[in-house]
C-alpha cells in the first residue's frame, strides 16, 4: 500500500526512517524551530529563486525566473492565468519538481526535498481544510506533525484562532463554517506552525467581493502586525496593489517587473505591464510626415505635445487620466473625439469615445453637458502617456 | 386583477390541505415498485424458508408440516455443519480483507493518476462484470492446473523445476473470489475517492506530514465507510456464493452454500438447507450491523 503510495505521487524512495518520522530524526532535521518563528537573523533573504525552470510537456510554465524575497516581506505575483505565477509557488512549496535551477530557503537549498520536509505553509484556493477535523484538530495538525508538546499546541491554537478572530469556533468542522471563516481558519493553520515563508494560492479568489476586500484588509492587518515573510499568487491586481511590498508581474512564464505597487502602477517598464495594471485605452496610429493618421490611413485630430518619430505605434492612455472639455484645452496633448455611447459608473460617467478608427474612454466625475454624437476636446499630460512601438 | 383570482378562504383551506396530503404520500408512491418487488419476492420467500427449517423431515419427502428445532440442533452440535461454518467465514474474511486492501489501492491509484487513464482503468474493473461467474470459472480451470498458464508461465520464467498445480486448492478458491468480488469493491471505493478534494493531500504534506501520516491522518479516516461498506458487500458475497470455491476448491472445501446444495438436491433435506440459510442471513445480518456501528457518526462532511 505505502509502496504504491510513493510510485503514485512521482516521488523518489526515502530512507525508511525519513518515512516513518522517527522522532530523533525528525527533530534533529526538521528545518523549523517549533518554539518560535525562525531566527537565523544573520540572513536577511528569506527565499531566493535562482533561474527556476518548469516545463509541462512542451509548455514552459516556468521559465528562468529569479527572485528575492526579504524577511518580512509580502511579494505578489500578478499576472493572468497560464502566466506560471501559480507554478512558481508549487515550486517553491515543493508539489511541483524543478527542471531548473535552485530554491534557496533561509540560506539553505530545499528543492531535492519533499514538501513535508520543507518549512513553507500554504494557504489553498479551496481552504483545503481537513472535513473530518474541527477547527480547533485543523489548526493543530501542522504542531502534531512538528512534535509540539501537548500544553504548546493548545496554546498555539488559542493564539492563532485569536489572531484569525475566530475565538469560540474550535469545536466546529469546515462544513459548519462560511467561506470566509474557512479561509481564516486555513490562515490560522498555516500561521500556527509559524514557517519561514506563508505561500498563498489565491485564497480569496472563491470569495464574493465584500468578504474579498474585508480579508484582504485582515491579511494585510496580520502581516503588518506579525511581520511574516509572504509570496502571493492572485490575478487581482487591487489585490496584488493594497496587500504587496513589491509586486511581480508575470507573463508567460517569466517576471515582467518586480516593483513596488506604486512603481509598478506609474512606471510600467513593458506594454504588457501597462495594459494589464489598471485600466488603459490603446490609441493605434501612424506617424507620417504630414500628420497622425488612424490605421486606415485618415488623419485624425490627434495633437502632441512631443513629436514622435515616424512610423507605427500605440499610444496608451488611462481614462481616468484624461480631461474633458474645457480642463482639456491647457493640456498639451489634445485629441477631437465623438462621444459614441455613455456609461453611468455611479461615482463617475464613463465616455466611450471615437475619432475616426480610433476608440477610447475618458471618466468624468458628473456629466459634462453633452450628449452621444456631440464632438468634444480631450486632452492629457506627457506623464500620462506611454508610448509603445 | 387581484380579485379575478381571489378565491374565498374555505376553499384555499381545502386547497392548502390536498396539497399537503400529496407532499405525505409522494414518497410512498415513489417507493411503492421497489417496496411491492422486495416484499413479493424477496420478503414473502423468506418466510416461508424460515417456516420450512422448523419442518419435520421424514422419508425424503419435501414437504412435512411440524414444528422441531431438530435441524437447527443438528446444525449445531454435528462438526461437519460446524466446520462449515467456521469455513465459510474465514474464507470470506480473507477474501473479502484481500479485496479490500487490492481494491484499495487500484482505486486510490486511478484518483491520483491523471483524468486520461481513468477510462481505461475503469474498462479493465468492468470487464469482469462483462463475462458470466462460470466462464470466470472455466478461465481459471485453465489457469490453475499442472498444465495450466500459471505452471507454464512459472516454469517459463525459472521460479519452479517441477510443474504445479494449484487447481482444487483453496488458494484457488481464495484467488476466484476475490476476483469476482474485485469490481464491486473497487467501484464503490473509486465513488468515495472522487468525493476527496486532492488539495487535502498537499495541504497534509505542506504542513508537514509524511507520505504514511497523510495517510493515516486523512486517507484512512475520509475513507473509512467507504472502506467498511465495500468490506460488507465483499463479505456479504463471499458468504453466500456457491460456484466459485465449491469449482476451484478442495473436494473437501465444504462452504455453507455447498451444503445447503448438496442438503436440497443430494439429500432432499430441504428444512436442513432452509436452517443452514436462515444461519447465514442472521450471520450475514450480524456482520451487516457491526461493520454499520463502526461508521463515524459523521459519515458524511458536505454540510
Amino acid at each position: 500500500m505505502f509502496l504504491l503510495w510513493k510510485v503514485v505521487n512521482d516521488e523518489g524512495f526515502l530512507p525508511l526512517a525519513d518515512v516513518l518520522c522517527l522522532p530523533g530524526r525528525a527533530e534533529q532535521e526538521c528545518p523549523c524551530d517549533p518554539r518560535g518563528w525562525s531566527k537565523s537573523l544573520t540572513v536577511s533573504t528569506a527565499l531566493e529563486l535562482r533561474n527556476v525552470i518548469r516545463r509541462f510537456g512542451t509548455v514552459v510554465a516556468v521559465n528562468d525566473v529569479s527572485l528575492n524575497v526579504s524577511k518580512g516581506e509580502f511579494v505578489t505575483l500578478l499576472g493572468p492565468s497560464g502566466s506560471g505565477k501559480t507554478s512558481t509557488l508549487r515550486l517553491v512549496g515543493g508539489f511541483e519538481n524543478l527542471d531548473g535551477g535552485s530554491i534557496l530557503l533561509n540560506g539553505q537549498r530545499i528543492d531535492h526535498l519533499p514538501a513535508y520536509r520543507r518549512d513553507t505553509a500554504t494557504i489553498f484556493q479551496s481552504g483545503a481544510l481537513f472535513p473530518h477535523k474541527t477547527v480547533a484538530e485543523n489548526v493543530a495538525y501542522g504542531l502534531r506533525m512538528r512534535n509540539v508538546p501537548k500544553d504548546a499546541i493548545m496554546k498555539r491554537i488559542s493564539e492563532s484562532l485569536d489572531i484569525v478572530r475566530l475565538k469560540g469556533f474550535e469545536a466546529r468542522y469546515p462544513a459548519q463554517l462560511s467561506g470566509g471563516q474557512k479561509q481564516r481558519v486555513a490562515l490560522a493553520r498555516s500561521l500556527a506552525v509559524r514557517p519561514a515563508i506563508l505561500l498563498f494560492d489565491e485564497p480569496l479568489s472563491a470569495l464574493d467581493l465584500s468578504l474579498r476586500l474585508q480579508l484582504r484588509a485582515e491579511i494585510k492587518r496580520l502581516h503588518d502586525e506579525l511581520k511574516f515573510t509572504a509570496i502571493y499568487v492572485t490575478h487581482d491586481q487591487g489585490e496584488a496593489m493594497a496587500m504587496s511590498s513589491r509586486v511581480a508581474v508575470m507573463n508567460a512564464g517569466a517576471i515582467e517587473q518586480i516593483d513596488k505597487p506604486e512603481t509598478v502602477f506609474h512606471s510600467p517598464t513593458s506594454e504588457f505591464v501597462y495594459t494589464f495594471i489598471g485600466e488603459s485605452c490603446c490609441l493605434p496610429v501612424r506617424v507620417t510626415s504630414a500628420g497622425i493618421e488612424d490605421k486606415k490611413g485618415q488623419a485624425v485630430g490627434l495633437r502632441l505635445g512631443e513629436r514622435l518619430a515616424e512610423g507605427e505605434c500605440r499610444i496608451y492612455v488611462r481614462p481616468s487620466r484624461l480631461r474633458l472639455i474645457s480642463e482639456a484645452a491647457l493640456l498639451p496633448n489634445q485629441l477631437t473625439a465623438r462621444i459614441h455611447f455613455i456609461e453611468f459608473l455611479g461615482d463617475l460617467y464613463r465616455y466611450h469615445l471615437k475619432a475616426g478608427a480610433l476608440e477610447l474612454a475618458a471618466d468624468h466625475a458628473g456629466s459634462i453637458g453633452h450628449g452621444v454624437g456631440d464632438e468634444i476636446e480631450i486632452g492629457w499630460r506627457n506623464e500620462d502617456m506611454r508610448v509603445f512601438r | 386583477m387581484t380579485d379575478a383570482v381571489r378565491i374565498d378562504d374555505a376553499s384555499y383551506e381545502t386547497q392548502r390541505t390536498a396539497q399537503e396530503r400529496r407532499k405525505l404520500l409522494a414518497p410512498w408512491i415513489l417507493m411503492l415498485p421497489a417496496l411491492v418487488i422486495v416484499l413479493v419476492f424477496f420478503g414473502i420467500p423468506t418466510v416461508y424458508m424460515v417456516r420450512m427449517s422448523f419442518n419435520l423431515h421424514m422419508d425424503q419427502r419435501l414437504y412435512v408440516p411440524g414444528f422441531t428445532f431438530e435441524h437447527y440442533v443438528n446444525l449445531f452440535s454435528n462438526p461437519l455443519f460446524t466446520n462449515a461454518i467456521l469455513t465459510t467465514i474465514k474464507l470470506a474474511l480473507v477474501a473479502s480483507l484481500a479485496t479490500v486492501v487490492i481494491g484499495y489501492a487500484f482505486a486510490l491509484l486511478v484518483w491520483l493518476k491523471p483524468a486520461r487513464w481513468r477510462l481505461l482503468f475503469i474498462g479493465l474493473a468492468l470487464a469482469p462484470l462483462l463475462i458470466s461467474e462460470i466462464a470466470i470459472i472455466f478461465g481459471w480451470w485453465m489457469f490453475f492446473p499442472k498444465n495450466g498458464l500459471l505452471s507454464y508461465g512459472l516454469l517459463s520464467a525459472g521460479l519452479i523445476h517441477e510443474k504445479i498445480s494449484l487447481m482444487y486448492t483453496e488458494f484457488a478458491a481464495f484467488v476466484g473470489l476475490v476476483y469476482v468480488t474485485l469490481p464491486y469493491c473497487f467501484f464503490i471505493l473509486l465513488s468515495i475517492f472522487d468525493g476527496i478534494d486532492k488539495r487535502l493531500l498537499e495541504a497534509s504534506a505542506d504542513l508537514g506530514a509524511s507520505p504514511l501520516k497523510t495517510f493515516r491522518e486523512v486517507m484512512l479516516p475520509l475513507t473509512w465507510t467507504g472502506i467498511l461498506v465495500a468490506f460488507s458487500q465483499s463479505f456479504i458475497w463471499t458468504m453466500g456464493t456457491y460456484a466459485t470455491p465449491s469449482a476451484l476448491g478442495p473436494d473437501t472445501l465444504w462452504t455453507m452454500g455447498f451444503l445447503i446444495q448438496e442438503q436440497m438436491l443430494g439429500k432432499h433435506n430441504w428444512p436442513m438447507a432452509s436452517a443452514l440459510a436462515v444461519v447465514l442471513v442472521i450471520g450475514v445480518a450480524a456482520v451487516m450491523v457491526v461493520t454499520r456501528s463502526m461508521q463515524s457518526e459523521r459519515t458524511s462532511f458536505h454540510a
